[in-house]
């Protein structure tokens, strides 16, 4: 092969694309041969600012044709805007020699290229102008500025940054590494000081486009394939630079293609019935990027069934049932594998596998009765699985079936009155054994001693008990629970009126199980079985008894119970039932949950309190409603010298004080001698009681003080003495009168004078004694006597006149009077206690100022008027107060007969008494003027003399 | 009762704030037509929402454009904004025109900012900055019906727009994104300012439109107080 004269490229003609900045060359290699083809290699050198500045050299290897015009295009780096850009080419036939045995075609001439208009003085430019990036690319910025402008300042986001001087007008700014910041871009900007001459690019940084994640294809109804993936970043950014990213499905085995309108979802439309295999891909794409995935797959391994339909459940009974359903036909081809479960009491109780084209049935047996049980169902592929259809799922309950098993039942007996109260306890039959709603319980009592003598109660399904009252303690009980279906088997149990053997109640402990109860057992072979019982609720009448069926060949169990509590006492029974169903206390058994300290101290009263001692007592303690047993008491004791008494220790007490300690270990002893104590001292006891786990409640002392000795004794002689010498006096008082009348009378009776004896026996034998009945009264005399009068009179004796004048008339009585008595005295109603106190009977008290017949509820004025006749018209205030004088009437005078005139006139004048010779004066008691008439007389006959003012 | 020096000032006081505030209450100063001044005055009320609004749209936007246009300080050379209707106007100018070109300013520069704001909605990427802006365009909308209405109360043309002068500047290819923020930025300040300025024309306007006090009175002398 002839070797080839070089071939100068010629023409080279240079665009510019900004937005890409790329320099685009094309140029034509001349003398080229016609219809000859040439592999040639191209030199391509390029120049920034100068052509002698060669900032890029590289081949370029292509077939040239002849006039064919040669593409090549050069991507800057820096923005083309910012400087202006040489470009020559030379050319070498590329004959496979080395390069150095080849010879270049000449350099074509420089081509220049001026992406920028020249620059004004004050002009400032930044490029590029739009830039768009992914997260963590470089990117050179430039400035160009023209002459005028020297001091510019350029920022990104804000903050200034110093870029590199490329030429006096360049300023270019390497970026490298960028980050994403914002969907409008990142601000970059220069400015010139003092000009304020700005401009500024957006560089747009997109985030990188991720590939879909989770792509894959399926179908529900071999009619669409849904093909879904997650798309990862948004990388769409504002000002139109970027949209969000697109995504394209295309499949290549029908070689069709789909854009997708949403960005995580599309839907591929199924035409061919017969095309199985699918072959898929999915392109994500932005400006920057494109991403893909693809996916291959047979059409039937992705069928993701719809829920079954139709979905019943026929022909239910007690304990089976029929679950029918139908699914979507996919062919006969193509069938489905279904998964039944049977779902009771939210657990899954059965689970089969059904294959089904078109319908399928399950049949579900062995159910509860009266049970509610739901039936799901869902379906896969058959042949492949991919994914499970949504469950269907159906709810159905089982019909009853009769109880299965008879009651639990217990008793408890009691005989009133002659009856026997049964109270009958029954334990509701669990779900399992009721099968059904327990509508009521039947129960059948049969008297023992007269078979046929059969009554029938019934209890409603909700009862657990029912109390009886039978006549008689011997009876047979049936017991059955009904529902809807049937009846149970029955439950028997017998009660007899003995009352059985007094048993012994033994303490038990808890153990970590429960309450460990054991008996001997009954030798007797008619035994069928113990039972336990307890009561759970002791404040409940009924207590809520539970029990406990054990076999015949137990002796021991475990009691255990959620609803045992710490602190109470639970009282346990054992029974033995013997054949005839009756039941006999064997054991009794008591024990706590757990012990507690005692809930509080007992209430301790003091008595017998000595000098020396003292008795606490609480008896009304009970120890057998405590939360514990009770083993004992403490008695707490402080005292002033802090000396113990015999018997007690010292020990620190709840209050941190020192005290004694007396422990008595009786529970049963509630009374407490302290002794040896000191007479006149202080002295504080607390009584605590304790059981196993410690002792009852700090409480607070209660103090007591003992009496001294000698006021002790004085007590123990005084007080009786005292007494004596009440009673003594009391005595003595009672019997004054008695003893007054009896030895010194205040009037003698002349009957008992013993100078009467002596005068009749040595002068006159017939000396008699007058008797004051003969002594008829003929006139009143009312005194009134002035208060000098009284104080003359009366001396120094007290005196018993309030007023300051006394005032007395006597007035004569009638001789017509109606009866006969004594001298009647009006006296003035005004008088003291004193007077009372002279042994005056029928005083009443009455205001001076107010006569007499002024005083209606006295003396009515007629009474009085018909009393004292004409001659009393002498106002009592006219009466002169000289001729006033206490009178004094003598129990011998005569009454006054005849002249009234006189008697008016002289008051004072007293007639003796012509019948007697006794001048012994005496005051007439008002009760012994009897004589008087009518009642008022006892009211106002009074007689005011004091002992000291007899007149002789 | 204990009146003191103190006292009769403040009750003088106080009734001289009820006598100026007379011709305030709408009940006495209607003497039938209304007249254009509850217009007027609801323009204000208008104006002065929108001056609250704005600030808070502007604090979004600017926020979204980024820095620098989001610093307080920051204030570019107008460049492509120069064709936005200025609100700034010498004070002697303002005070001198009369009550037809003041408000065909204000109707002629709220015509302009408004189209230009609606494209503002196309560069927002977020879809709450876009509800944002279409809502502020809304209650433009509204205030330039409101000024319309005065206008016409007033028997004042509307300006009709000539051929030609519709707003030139919008965004296109030509204009780099920078300097689009930059109009941006500025086509919020300007409204800004507008809004201000408007609130002054408005209030100066409303003043002028109602009755001096001193009728007021005479009319309540009338009616024997």
């Amino acid at each position: 092969m002839d070797k080839l004269s070089p071939l100068t490229p010629v023409s080279p003609r240079i665009s510019f694309k900004s937005s890409l900045q790329h320099l685009d060359l094309e140029w034509t290699v001349q003398n080229l041969p016609h219809h000859q083809e040439l592999k040639m290699i191209f030199l391509i050198e390029i120049s920034r600012i100068r052509t002698s500045n060669i900032i890029w050299v590289g081949n370029y290897s292509t077939t040239v044709k002849w006039n064919q015009v040669i593409h090549w295009s050069w991507k800057s780096e820096l923005p083309l805007e910012c400087a202006t850009h040489f470009v020559r080419i030379k050319s070498m036939v590329d004959n496979g020699m080395p390069p150095e045995l080849s010879s270049w075609s000449e350099w074509s001439s420089w081509e220049e290229v001026h992406a920028q208009n020249p620059l004004e003085p004050n002009a400032l430019f930044v490029f590029p102008k739009r830039k768009l990036v992914e997260e963590g690319a470089n990117v050179t910025i430039c400035s160009i500025f023209g002459s005028n402008l020297k001091d510019i300042f350029c920022y990104l986001e804000g903050e200034l940054i110093h870029g590199e001087q490329l030429d006096s007008h360049i300023l270019t700014f390497e970026l490298s590494n960028v980050p994403f910041v914002r969907v409008s871009g990142m601000n970059f900007y220069c400015v010139e000081k003092p000009t304020n001459i700005t401009d500024g690019i957006v560089l747009f940084v997109s985030k990188v486009l991720e590939e879909p994640k989770d792509f894959s294809c399926e179908t529900r109804d071999f009619k669409t394939l849904s093909c879904t993936w997650s798309p990862g970043v948004d990388t769409g950014l504002g000002w139109s630079m970027q949209p969000s990213q697109s995504y394209t499905l295309v499949e290549s085995v029908s070689r069709e293609r789909k854009h997708c309108e949403h960005k995580n979802v599309c839907n591929w439309k199924i035409t061919q019935e017969l095309q199985e295999i699918y072959n898929f891909t999915l392109i994500a794409e932005n400006h920057l990027r494109k991403r893909s995935v693809n996916i291959f797959f047979n059409l039937t391994h992705r069928v993701h069934p719809l829920a079954p339909y139709n979905v019943s459940l026929e022909s239910i009974e007690a304990t089976q049932a029929t679950l029918r359903w139908k699914v979507l036909y996919h062919g006969n081809r193509y069938s489905l594998l279904c998964q039944v479960e049977l779902e009771g009491e939210g657990k899954v109780i059965q689970q089969s596998n059904v294959s089904v084209k078109v319908s399928g049935e399950e049949i579900f047996s062995e159910l509860v009765p009266d049970t509610e049980y739901q039936a799901c169902i869902r379906c896969a592929g058959a042949g492949h699985f991919w994914k499970w259809s949504e469950w269907n799922c159906q709810k159905f309950s089982t019909s009853e079936a009769a109880p299965s098993e008879a009651l639990a039942v217990w008793s408890t007996v009691r005989e009133e009155n002659g009856s026997c109260i049964v109270n009958l306890f029954w334990k509701p039959l669990s779900k399992l054994h009721a099968k059904g709603k327990i509508l009521h319980y039947n129960i059948i009592t049969e008297n023992l001693d007269k078979p046929h003598r059969v009554k029938l109660y019934s209890a409603s399904g909700l009862a657990n008990d029912m109390k009886l009252t039978l006549d008689q303690c011997a009876y047979q009980i049936n017991v059955t629970a009904s529902n809807s279906a049937g009846q149970s088997p029955a439950s028997v149990i017998a009660i007899s009126g003995d009352s059985g053997k007094e048993v012994e109640e033994e303490r038990i402990q808890r153990t970590e199980d429960g309450f460990f109860v054991s008996w001997k057992p009954l030798s007797a072979d008619n035994i069928i079985g113990y039972v336990v019982g307890w009561c759970v609720r002791l404040q409940d009448p009924l207590c809520d008894l539970q029990w406990k069926n054990i076999g015949p060949n137990t002796t021991s169990t475990v009691i255990s119970s959620d609803a045992f509590r710490p602190g109470i006492r639970y009282d346990f029974r054992v029974y033995g039932i013997s054949t005839g169903r009756v039941a006999s206390l064997i054991e009794k058994r008591t024990g706590y949950y757990r012990e507690l300290t005692p809930s509080m101290n007992p209430r301790v009263t003091v008595k017998n309190l000595t000098s020396h001692s003292f008795v606490l007592s609480w008896t009304d303690y009970s120890t057998n409603d405590q939360s514990g047993f009770i083993q004992g008491y403490h008695v707490s004791l402080k005292s002033k010298n802090r000396q113990c008494q015999p018997g007690f220790e010292k020990a620190v007490c709840s209050d941190d004080s020192v005290c004694c300690k007396y422990n008595i270990k009786n529970p049963e002893q509630k009374t407490f001698t302290v002794e040896n104590l000191q007479p006149e001292s202080h002295y504080e006891f607390l009584v605590t009681s304790y059981t196993r786990v410690g002792e009852g409640p700090n409480g607070t002392f209660t103090a007591v003080t003992t009496p001294d000795e000698l006021s002790y004794t004085l007590v123990q002689i005084i007080l009786p003495m005292i007494f004596s010498v009440l009673l003594i006096i009391s005595v003595c008082y009672w019997k004054s009168q008695w003893v007054k009348e009896k030895c010194y009378p205040e009037i003698p009776d002349p009957n008992k004078s013993s100078i009467l004896s002596l005068i009749k026996s040595k002068e006159n034998p017939h000396l008699t004694i007058m008797n004051v009945k003969d002594c008829i009264p003929d006139a009143l005399e009312v005194i009134n006597k002035p208060e000098s009068t009284k104080a003359q009179v009366m001396g120094t004796e007290k005196p018993f006149l309030a007023e300051s004048e006394l005032t007395a008339y006597l007035y004569p009585l009638q001789k017509e009077h109606s009866g006969p008595g004594p001298w009647i005295c009006f006296e003035n109603f005004t008088y003291n206690q004193s007077a009372s106190d002279a042994g005056l009977c029928g005083h009443i008290p009455v205001p001076s100022k107010d006569l007499p017949w002024q005083q209606g509820l006295l003396t009515q004025p007629d009474n009085l008027l018909n009393v004292l006749e004409g001659n009393c018209e002498q106002p009592l205030r006219e009466i002169p107060a000289g001729e006033a004088s206490l009178n004094y009437v003598s129990q011998l005078a005569s009454p006054l007969y005849g002249d009234k005139d006189s008697f008016s006139n002289n008051p004072t004048t007293t007639m003796p008494e012509p019948c007697s010779d006794y001048k012994m004066q005496m005051a007439v008691p008002a009760c012994l003027a009897s004589p008087l008439p009518s009642k008022e007389s006892s009211l106002s006959s009074v007689v005011l003399l004091d002992q000291g003012e007899h007149y002789h | 009762m204990d009146l003191r020096a103190g006292d009769s000032w403040g009750m003088l006081a106080c009734l001289c704030t009820v006598l100026w505030h007379v011709p305030a209450v709408p009940a006495l100063n209607r003497t039938g037509d209304p007249g254009p001044g509850p217009s007027i005055q609801k323009t204000y009320d208008l104006t002065r929402y929108l001056e609250h609004q704005l600030r808070s749209l502007a604090g979004t936007y600017l926020n979204y454009l980024g820095p620098p246009f989001n610093e307080p300080d920051f204030n570019p050379p107008r460049l492509g904004a120069e064709t936005l209707p200025r609100a700034t106007v010498n004070l002697e100018v303002w005070r001198s025109l009369n009550d037809k070109l003041r408000l065909t300013q204000n109707y002629e520069a709220y015509s302009h900012l408004l189209c230009y704001l609606r494209g503002l909605n196309r560069q927002a990427a977020t879809a709450e900055l876009r509800r944002s802006l279409a809502h502020f365009c809304t209650s433009l909308q509204g205030l330039l019906g409101s000024i319309a209405g005065v206008m016409a109360a007033l028997g004042y043309p509307l300006p009709q727009p000539l051929p030609g002068t519709e707003p030139t500047w919008a965004p296109g290819p030509a204009h780099s994104d920078f300097l689009q923020k930059m109009d941006d930025f500025w086509l919020l300040k300007e409204l800004q300012t507008w809004l201000w300025r408007s609130a002054k024309d408005f209030n100066r306007l409303k003043k002028k439109i109602q009755p001096p006090a001193a009728a007021v009175t005479l009319h309540l002398e009338a009616h024997g107080f």
